[in-house]
């Protein structure tokens, strides 16, 4: 089979785009931009050949593109100079994520990724085949690994949809969470602020009075800055989830969502490592969670084709938890918090880094005459509250087939792990734990976590319960493969 | 429970040495290149690039010795156990069923104090980690291949 006629203009255009803003960018930095006024019929004439030999190129791989999916293999054929023949086995397919962006939409046309197990990156990529052809090959991939005939195929009822995002949850989830990536364009913010400073004169205020209209600015900067940060956030989160839906179809999950760009991603529970109830600090108020899972050798979300993070984006805890039992069936989750002398250790944790603020905001008024150091006092009460609640949501609990942790004040992860999906158990102790004697146990799977949370990890436990945790782990994973 | 070989000891040492070296040569060319009059770096003499190598030196033989007392590994009846580090202690067990292939590697210097490192994999993202350096080439050999055999005896499960 061949991919669709639309992809040759869709692959130039989208290929073009992506050099000529390096192209444009590269000149400008190189020669300023005297340059492309100057020597403009010749900027055109270039863009043209390259654009016409784009195109052509674009033609030869669509030419030379061609793929069949037999009883037991994908094969793909490809390559415009050097040739590749791929013969990708079925039953090494974990996904297959079908991704749309606005402008395919507009064509009809839909981006193919075949995910394999092991491998970190996209094993095959049709970019691209018709909607439709997505969609076939999709349901083909899904039948032919469970080896059932088209007819039996056809006669299976439709899906059963789990879960479904609505329109008011949409809206409080957008609200609710917070999207870190959106932060980080804060940094942006940064560099301005030395210069915005000096415009407004700060430098030479000494007296009581402007100092405290200046505190009161700063914060009603901070504050609107803070809500802008939060619009965005809640605006990206709204066009990514929208329309979210998840759907049980036999061994797989499958999840749909997007406003602009429509993902529709799988996630095979047989590869399932770990599932994991998350909730930041505004979702925990309000009783609401989700739920992200963890398969082997790739997690939703870090794929090139950037499917979601999560199972469930958003649901009330409840619900969250149920789902997440009909996946796993473990017990209901009654943790156990560290001892208190973690609490303490924590405090004082915290107030060590508080009074280095202290010191460097003394020292900052020592040498740069910066005034209110003495405000940074209030950072060791701060310090307090915050080994409190770092203590207080830390937890372990051991049931019959399954390890609890839970970890996290701002982001909260309570993550269950199957006993039978252990690879090692590690039991680590820092300098400061060994003061206080304690320690903490990770639970290893073969999961490939690299965004949420880091790995189930049983934080702060007493020295001893550590290691019989430790023991007690090993001898579990020991029974669990004695009786299958 | 089994100890490395004592002379892994000179292994770390002389790789902390190299450091040590590494770090003082930058400072010993910035003592000798910098201008004399430079606001920052005036001061800075070569005597400071000694210093700077005795105290890296020091530290790293203290952890090179350190790192030897507290290494400990047993091979279990059905699990490897690996006790290691100063700072940060961390005891590791892996169950056979779980190992993936299991290395031996010889560094140059390894190879010139005649001393091995087995390596055990897991399909685990802290794989890695588990490595047992500081062991007799026939010692590492055996050890390589009881636990390969150990490995293929246990159920061929790798849970992924």
């Amino acid at each position: 089979m061949k991919l669709h006629p639309l992809s040759v203009p869709y692959r130039a255009l989208t290929k073009g785009v992506q050099l000529g803003w390096a192209a444009i960018f590269g000149i400008a930095v190189g020669s300023g931009s005297g340059a492309f006024v100057e020597y403009w019929p010749f900027v055109v004439a270039g863009v043209a050949v390259l654009a016409l030999l784009g195109v052509g190129y674009q033609y030869l791989y669509y030419q030379r593109f061609s793929y069949e999916l037999t009883a037991d293999t994908l094969d793909i054929g490809s390559g415009v100079f050097a040739r590749r023949e791929r013969e990708i086995p079925l039953r090494r397919v974990q996904n297959v994520d079908v991704t749309r962006n606005v402008l395919q939409r507009a064509l009809g046309i839909a981006t193919v990724n075949v995910e394999t197990a092991g491998g970190g990156s996209t094993e095959a990529k049709l970019e691209c085949v018709s909607a439709a052809e997505a969609e076939r090959i999709q349901s083909e991939i899904r039948r032919l690994k469970k080896g059932t005939s088209a007819e039996e195929a056809a006669a299976e009822p439709e899906a059963d949809v789990l879960y479904e995002l609505d329109d008011s949850s949409l809206v409080a989830y957008s609200f609710l969470s917070f999207d870190p990536r959106v932060a980080s364009g804060l940094v942006v913010v940064f560099p301005l602020l030395g210069p915005l400073a000096a415009a407004l004169g700060i430098g030479g205020i000494r007296n009581g009075a402007a100092a405290a209209v200046l505190v009161v600015l700063v914060g009603l900067g901070l504050l609107v800055l803070v809500a802008g940060v939060w619009l965005a956030s809640a605006a990206f989160r709204f066009v990514k989830f929208y329309g979210f839906r998840l759907r049980r179809e036999g061994d797989d999950l499958r999840y749909e969502r997007g406003l602009l760009n429509r993902y529709t991603g799988t996630i095979p529970l047989d590869k399932l490592q770990s599932v994991s109830v998350t909730e930041n600090v505004l979702m925990r108020r309000f009783g609401y969670a989700g739920l992200a899972v963890e398969t082997a050798g790739y997690a939703p979300g870090d794929a090139p084709s950037g499917g979601s993070e999560a199972a469930v984006p958003f649901a009330p805890r409840d619900d969250v938890v149920a789902l997440a039992q009909t996946l796993e069936p473990f017990d209901s989750i009654e943790l156990e918090r560290p001892p208190s002398r973690a609490r303490r250790r924590f405090a004082g944790r915290y107030s060590i880094l508080a009074g280095v603020a202290v010191v460097a905001a003394y020292g900052a008024h020592a040498v740069w005459g910066v005034p209110f150091w003495w405000l940074s006092v209030a950072l060791f009460p701060v310090a307090v509250a915050g080994g409190h609640y770092r203590w207080k949501h830390l937890g372990h609990q051991e049931q019959a087939g399954y390890a609890v942790t839970r970890s996290g004040f701002w982001s909260r992860a309570t993550t269950v792990v199957p006993y039978y999906r252990l690879q090692t158990v590690v039991e680590s102790q820092t300098v400061f734990q060994r003061r206080w004697n304690l320690a903490s146990v990770v639970y290893d799977t073969a999961g490939s976590r690299r965004l949420a949370g880091g790995d189930a990890t049983a934080h702060d436990v007493d020295e001893t319960d550590a290691t019989s945790l430790r023991d007690r782990a090993i001898d579990r994973l020991r029974e669990s493969l004695g009786s299958e | 429970m089994e100890r490395l070989h004592p002379r892994v000891r000179v292994v770390w040492s002389v790789g902390a040495l190299v450091s040590a070296l590494f770090v003082a040569a930058i400072v010993g060319a910035v003592a000798v290149f910098a201008p004399a009059d430079a606001a920052y770096v005036g001061w800075l003499t070569l005597p400071y690039a000694v210093g700077v190598f005795v105290v890296f030196a020091a530290l790293g033989v203290v952890f090179a010795v350190l790192r030897y007392r507290v290494f400990r590994f047993e091979v279990r009846e059905d699990t490897v156990f690996i006790q290691r580090g100063v700072l940060t202690r961390v005891r590791t067990v892996v169950p056979y069923v779980r190992v993936q292939h299991v290395d031996t590697q010889r560094g140059p210097l390894e190879r010139v104090v005649g001393l091995s490192t087995v390596v055990v994999y897991t399909a685990g993202s802290r794989g890695a980690d588990v490595s047992i350096p500081g062991l007799t080439p026939e010692r590492a050999e055996e050890l390589q291949s009881s636990l390969r055999e150990l490995a293929i005896e246990s159920e061929p499960e790798d849970a992924v």
